[in-house]
């Protein structure tokens, strides 16, 4: 019993005031729902019970119909459907709060062929599947793609909204206590559609703080010899053609920013935690873990995979 | 000199295919009676491999991160399912039932063009074969049944699948689209003495009406193919916003056809539903005038619903709410037939036939189905639930719950008039009752796992809590489905060969095609009774209390 | 009704809401400012016009033809009805040298928006007229070779209202297209 109230309460558990209007809204309309299910479900098995044929029964009453029933269940419905667009019209209004004209945006979001590209224009930092929010703040963000048409959903933080290539759109995210909050690219996308997943991390406004200042730091040339190794051949093995590492010649938007890529609890959009054996497997065989990603096989030999890991795990 | 032609009637109900010209006599066939029955076959056949499809992506969704299909197969076979159930399963049984039955129940001989009958059913077999034929050029479609822009554009579909599926569907589409003409001249111009339109059998009404929605959607949905072939094949620009296109035009074009296409699979089971609960209640519909009212109803408001499938394109407050209140007026009407069915079987004695106890599952099924449609009306539930798994219930309730359930229905009621013979009650009831159950497992956990946030037309999924679970006991519960179709098809076979014969009129029913022979003979009749009620046969065994002598119906 | 007249009455009913899907897709793209808007000012309005006007008086030559099959004046009838095909040619003449002209100025379906919409909807427009020339013609050639008693056929009146309405269809593309451009 307190498995199914556990199972229940987290089916609509949310961490800010659009999910929490959205989930209201959803358990109203399942007392109506579920109340005439109810009705429709007994009166068609009492009646089929009831009325049953019995043996040597003539042919019953032949009624052909009643006005002032259809009428009635005609009318009840159609206040139900009003009284529920207004209900409709009224969330919808809370969720979609304005914003002025050329109010510039906390985040932006590109959604690309399964990652997700997050930047915040007021604090010059650019990540890539993990976003970070301050807790308690409604933060104006911009939602893009540079392919096909993608689709942004956190369920504990609110709405989804698609994200169209030619188009600009625009919503609130906000959580109104800490934790991690995980969604998923929810407007099918092609082949790693399923591994399009996002990761929102809420935290104090002082965690926050400190993150974007990490993030603004450029990472510093590697120590190590094997990093080194890893550094040149990011360069030369055209990994810079595609991903931006900043203080580096390395400034492409193709794939992922991997500027402070160790800082990431998740890769490959939510699909593998970040652990050093998951990246060697990722850099030694893209299309063997992630099939049909953008990303090509550069028959990298294993020592290369190991220079190369050593890199990327140090940009913390 | 007169020009008419005259359509040479067959000797034999069933031309036998091992005979001489038993083979081409069916494929050179204009009469609509075995046109109809080559429509019902060709669903069923449909049926299989759309289930096979079905099975093959439950089994690879069945445990989390399963590798039992790779993702660029998963994605062909969802697609190809949704698209070979939609318009290779159930648009040809509707249209079966209704080629087979429309002349019968307005006493004619004949469809008005039965040439173009038979044309209507061919490109639908061949665009059928042109869908499937993919698979062996390049590969399937892969980008959903309804193909958003600009996924499916070359770029990112570099693979001939898509033309496949534009193309079939351009070749089904003007099929289908025949079918609507046929229906609607057969209609207007062939109806027995007496029948007026006011006393047409509510399948007929239904039929009627879905045909007018048939010659606006298809013709809409054609525009949009033409479009991303065009864009494909002559490298165009009508859905790449680089180049001054749109990828949401592709939606609002696409949607206008999709929506009332979903109304076009549900009327005539609706008029299905309303032919078997009378009969089978013994007494006529509860409300005649109400149910074909709201039937038109439904038919032109369908046409002001479709944004309901972009709520979520970010369209702004005020388009998306006229779009909710649309869509949750149509659920009016649509709704309040159920009570009007119920209604018919209240006061009644009632029989539990197969056919029944289908049409009356089909109530509480369609019930939930239509429920958590209206649900996505409202749109900030929309935002939580649609491209979820919840969306996956939603439809497989209404297009399983609706028309697979109806379309049972209408096989065990009009099976012994196709054929002569009954099919096996014994097998039927042991097929609805696995039919029933195992459906129920399936689609229902879809709702929770909607819910638990599991996207839809994903390959995989995370080891969440619960996902895993409760999609296995999905795939189980779908492999007992299959069994019972395996069930229909065997009593099908079994009834064929040792069903008991059915007499003219098994059932005691009230609309015309009980008048002829089961099967009827290729000419369907002789003679034609005046038609003075909506249930003629009712009159004729009823000489002492037809229904036209009574003044006072309600 | 007759049959054959009110079954062509609910088919171009039907393809109606073709041409509208792309002519409301058409206008959906000429939002101001748009390539496609620019693009447009390349159309030669005048000429389209007096091809238009051949269009629309082979409506009024089918017209005439069917009165005539209904005094039962087989020569009139033939004469009429080949006026119409000639009309419909010249029509499909002057579509052919705009598409040739546009063509050489680099607008073609792959150029931009404007270019897959014009010629899509023109196009498309373009087929039926050809259809109904083909219709038109075996008609003619059924006429000219059988000695023609029977004033009941349905046949041409059918054809008419499926000409009338290539007709029309013309007239709300040109005003969309055409007049459209130069607003």
């Amino acid at each position: 019993m307190q498995q199914f109230v556990n199972f229940f309460t987290n089916l609509f558990s949310s961490a800010s005031s659009e999910a929490y209007n959205i989930n209201t809204l959803f358990l109203r309309y399942m007392i109506l729902a579920g109340f005439i299910v109810l009705l429709v479900t007994s009166l068609v098995i009492i009646g089929a019970f009831k009325y049953r044929a019995k043996k040597n029964t003539k042919e019953p009453e032949q009624v052909f119909g009643n006005q002032k029933l259809e009428l009635t269940w005609t009318v009840l419905p159609l206040l139900a459907v009003t009284f529920f667009f207004f209900l409709t019209v009224k969330t919808m209004s809370e969720i979609n709060r304005p914003f002025q004209k050329n109010e510039k945006p906390d985040i932006v979001i590109i959604a690309h062929q399964w990652w997700w590209d997050m930047r915040y224009p007021k604090y010059n930092v650019e990540t890539a599947n993990e976003l970070h929010i301050p807790v308690g703040k409604n933060l104006l963000t911009r939602i893009e793609s540079a392919d096909v048409i993608h689709d942004w959903w956190v369920p504990e933080l609110g709405r989804k909204i698609d994200a169209v290539p030619g188009r600009i759109n625009y919503t609130w995210i906000d959580a109104d206590k800490p934790g991690v909050y995980s969604g998923t690219c929810s407007e099918y996308c092609g082949a790693q559609h399923a591994w399009m997943r996002i990761r929102v991390v809420a935290e104090s406004q002082n965690d926050f703080n400190n993150w974007i200042k990490a993030q603004q730091k450029i990472p510093s040339f590697p120590k190590d010899s094997t990093a080194i190794k890893g550094a040149e051949l990011f360069q030369t093995k055209t990994c810079a053609n595609c991903h931006y590492i900043s203080g580096t010649p390395a400034d492409a938007s193709i794939g992922p920013n991997l500027t402070h890529f160790a800082s990431r609890k998740t890769m490959l959009s939510g699909m593998l935690t970040n652990t050093d054996k998951n990246l060697k497997r990722w850099l030694k065989d893209p299309q063997k873990v992630k099939r049909g990603a953008h990303m090509p096989d550069f028959l990298l030999s294993k020592k290369e995979v190991n220079e190369l890991a050593s890199y990327i795990e140090g940009l913390k | 000199m007169s020009y008419s032609l005259e359509i040479p009637e067959s000797v034999n109900s069933f031309p036998k295919i091992r005979s001489t010209n038993g083979f081409l006599e069916w494929i050179s066939t204009v009469d609509h009676k075995l046109i109809g029955i080559m429509y019902l076959w060709s669903a069923l056949f449909f049926l299989i491999i759309g289930f096979a499809e079905a099975m093959l992506m439950r089994i690879q969704l069945a445990q989390p991160q399963n590798s039992f299909l790779t993702p660029e197969a998963y994605n062909q076979i969802f697609t190809m399912h949704g698209t070979t159930m939609i318009f290779l399963v159930l648009t040809p049984m509707l249209i079966g039932f209704a080629t087979y039955l429309l002349p019968l129940m307005i006493g004619a001989n004949e469809m008005a063009y039965p040439r173009l009958n038979a044309f209507s059913f061919w490109m639908f077999f061949f665009g059928g074969l042109l869908l499937y034929f993919s698979f062996l050029a390049g590969g399937a479609p892969n980008v959903g049944w309804f193909s958003y822009a600009p996924l499916s554009e070359k770029f990112y579909s570099i693979t001939p699948g898509v033309d496949y599926w534009a193309m079939s569907i351009l070749i089904m589409g003007i099929g289908t689209i025949g079918a609507g003409l046929n229906f609607v001249v057969t209609t207007l111009t062939m109806r027995a003495p007496g029948l007026s339109l006011t006393k047409l059998p509510l399948f007929v009404w239904m039929v009627f009406v879905n045909a007018f929605l048939i010659l606006a959607a298809f013709p809409v949905l054609n525009a949009g193919l033409v479009m991303i072939l065009i864009d494909r094949l002559l490298n165009a620009h009508f859905f790449l916003a680089a180049t001054g296109g749109s990828a949401v035009i592709w939606q609002h074009v696409f949607w206008t056809f999709g929506h009332p296409e979903v109304y076009i699979l549900a009327l005539p089971a609706f008029g299905i539903a309303s032919e078997v609960i009378p009969v089978f209640s013994r007494k006529p519909i509860f409300g005649y005038e109400f149910v074909a009212a709201s039937t038109v109803a439904i038919a032109l408001l369908s046409f002001g619903v479709w944004a309901h499938h972009m709520f979520a394109v970010g369209l702004g407050t005020t388009f998306n709410a006229f779009f909710a209140a649309s869509s949750m007026l149509i659920a009016v009407p649509t709704g309040v037939k159920i009570f009007n069915w119920i209604a018919t079987m209240w006061g009644g004695s009632i029989q539990f036939k197969t056919s029944m106890l289908f049409a009356m599952a089909f109530l509480i099924e369609f019930t939930i189905g239509g429920l958590s449609g209206v649900g996505f009306a409202i749109v900030p539930i929309d935002w939580r639930l649609t491209d979820t798994y919840f969306v996956v219930a939603h439809i497989h309730y209404v297009f399983i719950g609706a028309s697979l359930f109806c379309g049972f229905a209408a096989a065990y009621y009009w099976f012994p008039k196709i054929t002569g013979k009954m099919l096996s009650e014994k097998i039927g009831k042991l097929h609805f009752w696995v039919f029933v159950i195992s459906f129920n497992c399936t689609f229902f956990v879809f709702h929770i796992l909607g819910l638990l946030g599991m996207p839809r037309r994903v390959f995989t999924y995370p080891d969440l809590p619960y996902l895993g679970s409760l999609n296995m006991f999905s795939t189980i519960s779908a492999a007992v489905l299959g069994i019972s179709f395996l069930m229909f098809i065997w009593n099908i076979f079994y009834s064929l060969k040792y069903g008991e014969d059915a007499g003219d009129n098994p059932w005691n029913a009230w609309t015309l095609e009980w008048l002829t022979s089961s099967p009827p003979k290729p000419k369907n009749f002789n003679i034609v009774p005046f038609v003075k009620s909506r249930r003629p046969l009712w009159d004729l065994n009823h000489p002492e209390d037809p229904d036209w002598k009574r003044k006072n119906k309600k | 009704m007759n049959k054959n007249k009110l079954f062509m009455l609910v088919f171009v009913g039907s393809e109606a809401f073709f041409f509208l899907a792309l002519i409301i897709s058409y206008v959906y793209y000429s939002h101001p400012g748009g390539t496609l808007a620019s693009t447009a000012k390349y159309l030669d309005f005048k000429k389209t016009l007096i091809f238009t006007l051949f269009l629309v008086s082979s409506s009024l030559t089918i017209w005439i033809a069917d009165l005539n099959l209904k005094k039962g004046k087989r020569k009139a009838l033939i004469g009429w009805l080949i006026a119409t095909i000639i009309l419909g040619i010249v029509f499909l003449f002057g579509q052919g040298s705009e598409y040739a002209r546009l063509i050489t100025t680099n607008v073609t379906v792959s150029q931009n928006v404007f270019g897959s919409a014009f010629f899509t909807l023109t196009g498309f427009h373009g087929i039926h007229v050809i259809l109904g020339l083909i219709v038109l013609s075996v008609l003619t050639i059924i006429v000219m070779s059988r000695k023609f008693e029977s004033v009941e056929s349905t046949a041409l009146e059918s054809a008419a209202i499926y000409w009338h309405f290539v007709d029309v269809v013309w007239i709300v593309v040109f005003s969309v297209v055409y007049i459209g451009a130069i607003i």
